[in-house]
């Protein structure tokens, strides 16, 4: 109890410290104890209460009471300002909403607080397993901001205009302020006290946003303000349902209240709530504040984005969960709103090129996924909700700090400036990217989330959404994977320009990257230790869909990506080359070359933005328009519907994942038994490949084991390298192929599979890229956009085999009496289409291809010789095994006649490819794209409505 | 016999040629002469080449070219100069702009004459080309083991 006093007090006399010693130096002071302290008070809190469980605390009503009293007269202050920058800017709409919202406010605590205090709740505060994180982030993720705000606002004040004044004390102020608001709202079970929590957020995050006062930071804050009121007012409105309807003011209460018969009380409550909680989420159509957000200094950026504002709403919802399962409408609003806000905003942030836009899309993208997760209530739904709230804060947070920092080294923030910033900020970069493939590659913590998010809405059956999922999860790869791929670009003679990086910004920057890695190693630890009991506790359920040996091999590849990419491990010391210009180098680290007429030429390539497909402005009024429908749709169907159908529980068929994957043993067992097998098969395949396509020319062709001899000539070359880096990149991809295929042979998970398939796949790509050179860029971003085409076949394919098996595991298969195509024919005949994709075949061998007549300078291997370009060979060859064994997996069931089935489908499949790439010419990237979408749409949503919605009729 | 000869991949380069002899170059591609059949197999990396063919002469214009494209190649590696340009000058030896053959550039290991090339000569050549290529891998791994 004292703790948690002591926890929203420390921020408040901290920002009153703050506003009254003014001095740089006693800031700075100040700031770095408060933080210390808030921090090792939050971990002390989480020591004290993570093993007790849900605890309620009780005040004596009377100091409740007083509280309540101080809570309205915060309230009123809150619209006092509102209502006077309102006026003072001249903002109709801010004064109408603010006006609405003051009146609310006196009406309510006219009601509640006229009642005396023997109404107060004798239990207003509680804490559980989800505070505690919450607590955690908020204290030691908020803090480190904090601290990071030190020297970046010293380099902001200097590039603001001399005559500016000096603000940043109320800045720092607002922080903490804002950090005290957050314990209020995750630490209360008073509903009225939260809500005073609420406003507090609000209204700061409305003076951070205007910190500059310059009228585009107005016009932003304004824009923030209005919406999140429409959220606020929601909020109060509900407040006054609740109130008027005899319920208790407690969140506890409400939850209690849903499984009794009284539950149709609640329906209009529960959607009110999840307005608000959307509206902070920023979910469409509310979710331009965000945007708008990003002209503030980055600290509020990071600190609203990542760990704070956005995270109280999504808190919200994943506290009002179980109730979801039980109001089929609120339900379903919130998770169509959270399903379209992902698919949208991760196809949005493909076209932007300022860095803070595309974080910024992508934290709307994931916050809907986690209001999505919250929205199905059901308990693996909120095991993936917590773990992405808990990723997104780390990664995210790295992500915002780093690109402020780098925007005031290099000045910009356009993502096309930070090319080879891999070399002019070394230890930074590396950070950036960590925290980029935290935010979509296998391994790190969220991407499983993703899975999670995969496998529970498969669990439900849940077709709109998983087709939403598949293609966001698609589009999140490729603008992630384009950006690392700028960043790792290493030039030859950059200048390091890292010198100036204040150490509290290190200091920051390096303590989450440790939190993230800690995260991502802990959590098999996290899952069983602390998320586990929080959902035994409020649904009754252990959720176990990923087995504990797939999670301890993910931390594995954690451990081992974080060594690659942080320390100079696997750097190998080859001879220097420059990048091939076409013979006529002038400069090669700046690409200039000589071109006709002797003229210095330089080649630059931008990014793809793809502008014309996924440009902002159409998507984000369609998002608009459509979440709009729906919230009008949510209403009117509970206003119209009787309520017993209202309160009557969402349809849904559950369907609990079955783990039959092999132990640890057997993993290791797969892994080696396909790292020797695998590249055989496979070289005899290549060979026959090129043997047949000679056949079928006309001509003789090379010998069967052609491929073996050009992979020994290849390791027996003068070993020399454009830069240090490449080799290790590429050893790591064929690395994560063969696990990956190793684990499919096991028998263990599927989708792990697809994941670091992928993983392998940008690893060549980061390869690639950090070249810098125009025909290896070129080949990468085309490798990109083909992974942005099939992989949301990948995924439809995983959740088809899931229905087929009930689990995601291989060894599933040997189990069934039927094999698994009898149910998933139009998702074999999508795999099909894809798979020219997958193995690089014409005509859809955008990125590299061993044809001379297509391919002139070798794309994305264009700067990989000697033992490189011979792992990535090897890799292919695994690739190719493990990708004809998903054909053969359609095939097999208990019979053991089923392999011989398999083998021969397998063969006549892999001998249709061959056919394929001889008969086609390539085509353009645009056909291949809409193509494997279109083919994926179409098989998904027939397939899966056909064995989703089959169990209903 | 090493593996180098069991995997020649080959760029081609066309100096100032009248485009005779590349024309042969391709055509030693084609089913009738199949050059693939000994694994050779057209790269256009010098990164990925071990066999630097060239047709037509050296001039001033591409003569750093040439050098570039052959530094660019990785040990071991062979030149083979293809048609009578590429190996003297041939009838455009006296013209102002032409410095003479290949080998005014880069040293040349076979040379391939021919007004243009015959594909059987090409053929010829480049099979040569892969015997002296073995003998620089062993001399490669030779130093190797010594160093």
């Amino acid at each position: 109890m004292g703790l948690i006093a002591f926890l929203v007090a420390a921020p408040l006399v901290t920002a009153v410290l703050l506003m009254l010693f003014r001095s740089d130096s006693a800031r700075r002071v100040i700031t770095s104890a408060a933080a210390v302290v808030i921090g090792v008070a939050s971990v002390v809190f989480a020591v004290t209460y993570m093993a007790g469980g849900l605890t309620y605390f009780g005040l004596p009503q009377e100091i409740t009471y007083a509280v309540s009293w101080v809570m309205t007269a915060v309230d009123i202050v809150l619209c006092a300002v509102i209502l006077w920058f309102a006026v003072r800017y001249k903002n109709r709409i801010a004064l109408v909403l603010g006006l609405i919202q003051t009146i609310g406010v006196v009406v309510f605590a006219n009601m509640t607080l006229s009642e005396g205090a023997e109404h107060m709740l004798e239990q207003p505060l509680y804490l559980d397993q989800l505070s505690v994180i919450m607590v955690l982030i908020v204290g030691l993720v908020g803090s480190a901001i904090c601290v990071y705000a030190l020297g970046y606002m010293r380099d902001f004040q200097h590039h603001e205009p001399a005559d500016a004044p000096d603000r940043r004390h109320f800045f720092s102020a607002l922080m903490f302020l804002f950090l005290a608001a957050m314990f209020v709202i995750v630490l209360s079970d008073n509903l009225e006290w939260m809500f005073t929590g609420w406003e507090i957020t609000t209204t700061c995050s409305f003076l951070m946003i205007g910190y500059t006062r310059t009228p585009e930071a107005i016009k932003n804050s304004f824009r923030q303000i209005n919406l999140n009121m429409i959220g606020g007012i929601a909020f109060l409105a509900a407040l006054l349902i609740i109130h008027l309807s005899g319920i208790p003011m407690s969140l506890a209460a409400l939850i209690a209240l849903g499984e009794t018969i009284a539950a149709p009380l609640l329906i209009f409550p529960v959607i009110l709530l999840s307005v608000a909680g959307l509206t902070k989420a920023a979910q469409m159509p509310f979710h331009t504040w965000l945007l708008g957000a990003m002209v503030a200094p980055t600290p509020t950026s990071a600190l609203l984005h990542s760990s704070t504002m956005v995270k109280a709403g999504v808190f919200l919802l994943v506290k009002l969960a179980p109730l979801y399962a039980v109001f089929p409408a609120a339900s379903a609003m919130v998770v169509t709103i959270g399903g379209i806000t992902f698919v949208l905003c991760s196809f949005m942030a493909i076209s932007q090129s300022n860095a803070k836009r595309v974080l910024a899309y992508s934290t709307i993208a994931n916050l809907g996924l986690i209001a999505a997760c919250a929205g199905v209530g059901t308990a693996e739904a909120t095991w993936a909700a917590i773990f992405l709230i808990i990723f997104h804060t780390v990664s995210k947070s790295i992500l915002f700090l780093c690109v402020g920092t780098v925007e005031h080294r290099i000045g910009s923030r356009n993502i096309e400036d930070m090319d080879g910033l891999f070399s002019r900020l070394p230890h930074l970069t590396r950070f950036m990217m960590l925290g980029i493939l935290g935010m979509f590659v296998a391994p790190f913590g969220m991407l499983i989330s993703k899975w999670a998010t995969l496998v529970s809405f498969a669990e439900t059956g849940n077709v709109l959404f998983l087709i939403l999922l598949a293609f966001g999860s698609a589009a999140t790869f490729f603008f992630w994977a384009k950006w690392i791929g700028k960043l790792s670009g290493v030039s030859q003679k950059a200048e390091n320009v890292e010198k100036g990086v204040h150490r509290s910004e290190w200091v920051a920057i390096g303590f989450i990257a440790l939190c993230l890695l800690g995260c991502c190693l802990g959590l098999p630890a996290i899952s069983l230790g602390v998320v586990s009991p929080y959902l035994v506790g409020v649904f009754n359920s252990n959720p176990q869909f990923i087995g504990v040996d797939n999670m301890l091999i993910m931390v594995v590849i954690v451990a081992f990506i974080a060594i690659v990419l942080l320390t100079p491990f696997g750097r190998a010391h080859k001879r220097r080359v420059g990048v091939y210009l076409a013979g006529a180098t002038v400069q090669s680290d700046d690409r200039t070359y000589l071109g006709s007429m002797e003229r210095k030429m330089t080649s630059t390539k931008r990014n793809w933005y793809l502008e014309d497909v996924f440009g902002e402005n159409v998507l984000s009024n369609v998002g608009t328009v459509v979440c709009l429908g729906v919230l009008v749709i949510a209403f009117g169907a509970s206003i119209v519907l009787n309520p017993g159908f209202l309160a009557g529980g969402t349809f849904m068929v559950d369907r609990e994942v079955l783990l039959v994957g092999p132990d640890l043993w057997g993993l290791l067992l797969g892994i080696v038994i396909f790292a020797i097998c695998a590249p055989v098969i496979g070289c005899l395949l290549d060979g026959l490949d090129r043997k047949i396509s000679a056949h079928m020319q006309g001509r003789v062709g090379p010998r069967i084991l052609q491929p073996y001899y050009d992979m020994r000539k290849l390791l027996s070359k003068e070993q020399v390298s454009v830069n240090q880096v490449d080799e290790a990149y590429v050893t790591c991809a064929l690395i994560f192929a063969i696990i990956a295929g190793g684990m499919f042979i096991s028998g263990s998970n599927l989708l792990m599979t697809i994941f670091l398939v992928t993983l392998a796949t940008l690893f060549v790509i980061i390869a690639a890229y950090s070249a810098r050179s125009p025909y290896a860029d070129t080949g990468a971003d085309r490798e990109c956009l083909q992974v942005m085409s099939y992989e949301p076949m990948l995924l439809i394919m995983s959740v088809g085999f899931f229905v087929a098996t009930q689990s995601f595991d291989t060894a599933s298969l040997l189990r069934l009496d039927a094999p698994i195509i009898w149910t998933n024919i139009p998702i074999f005949l999508g795999l099909l289409f894809i798979l020219t994709i997958k193995l690089r075949k014409s005509p859809f061998d955008l990125s590299y291809s061993h044809h001379a007549h297509q391919e002139i300078v070798k794309g994305i291997t264009t700067e990989m010789s000697g033992r490189t370009l011979a792992k990535v060979d090897i890799m292919h060859w695994c690739e190719t095994v493990l990708f004809l064994l998903w054909v053969g997996m359609f095939f097999v069931w208990s019979d053991p006649v089923s392999i011989v089935i398999a083998l021969a489908v397998m063969a006549v499949t892999w001998f249709l490819e061959v056919w394929i790439d001889n008969n086609f010419a390539r085509v353009k990237w645009q056909t291949c794209l809409k193509s494997a979408w279109l083919v994926a749409l179409v098989m998904g949503v027939v397939n899966l409505f056909l064995v989703l919605i089959t169990p209903f009729i | 016999m090493g593996y180098s000869s069991k995997s020649p991949w080959l760029i081609h380069y066309d100096g100032s040629s009248c485009n005779g002899c590349d024309i042969e170059v391709l055509d030693s591609m084609m089913p009738l002469y199949d050059i693939e059949r000994f694994g050779i197999i057209n790269t256009g990396n010098p990164k990925h080449a071990d066999i630097f063919l060239v047709t037509g002469s050296v001039n001033h214009q591409n003569i750093n070219v040439v050098k570039e494209i052959y530094d660019q190649m990785l040990e071991p590696k062979v030149v083979v100069a293809c048609g009578i340009c590429a190996c003297t000058g041939g009838v455009f030896r006296d013209c102002y702009n032409v410095i003479g053959g290949v080998d005014k550039a880069i040293p040349v290991d076979v040379y391939a004459p021919g007004c243009a090339v015959r594909p059987e000569t090409i053929i010829d050549a480049v099979l040569k080309a892969v015997d002296i290529l073995d003998e620089k891998a062993k001399k490669m791994k030779a130093e190797k083991g010594r160093g």
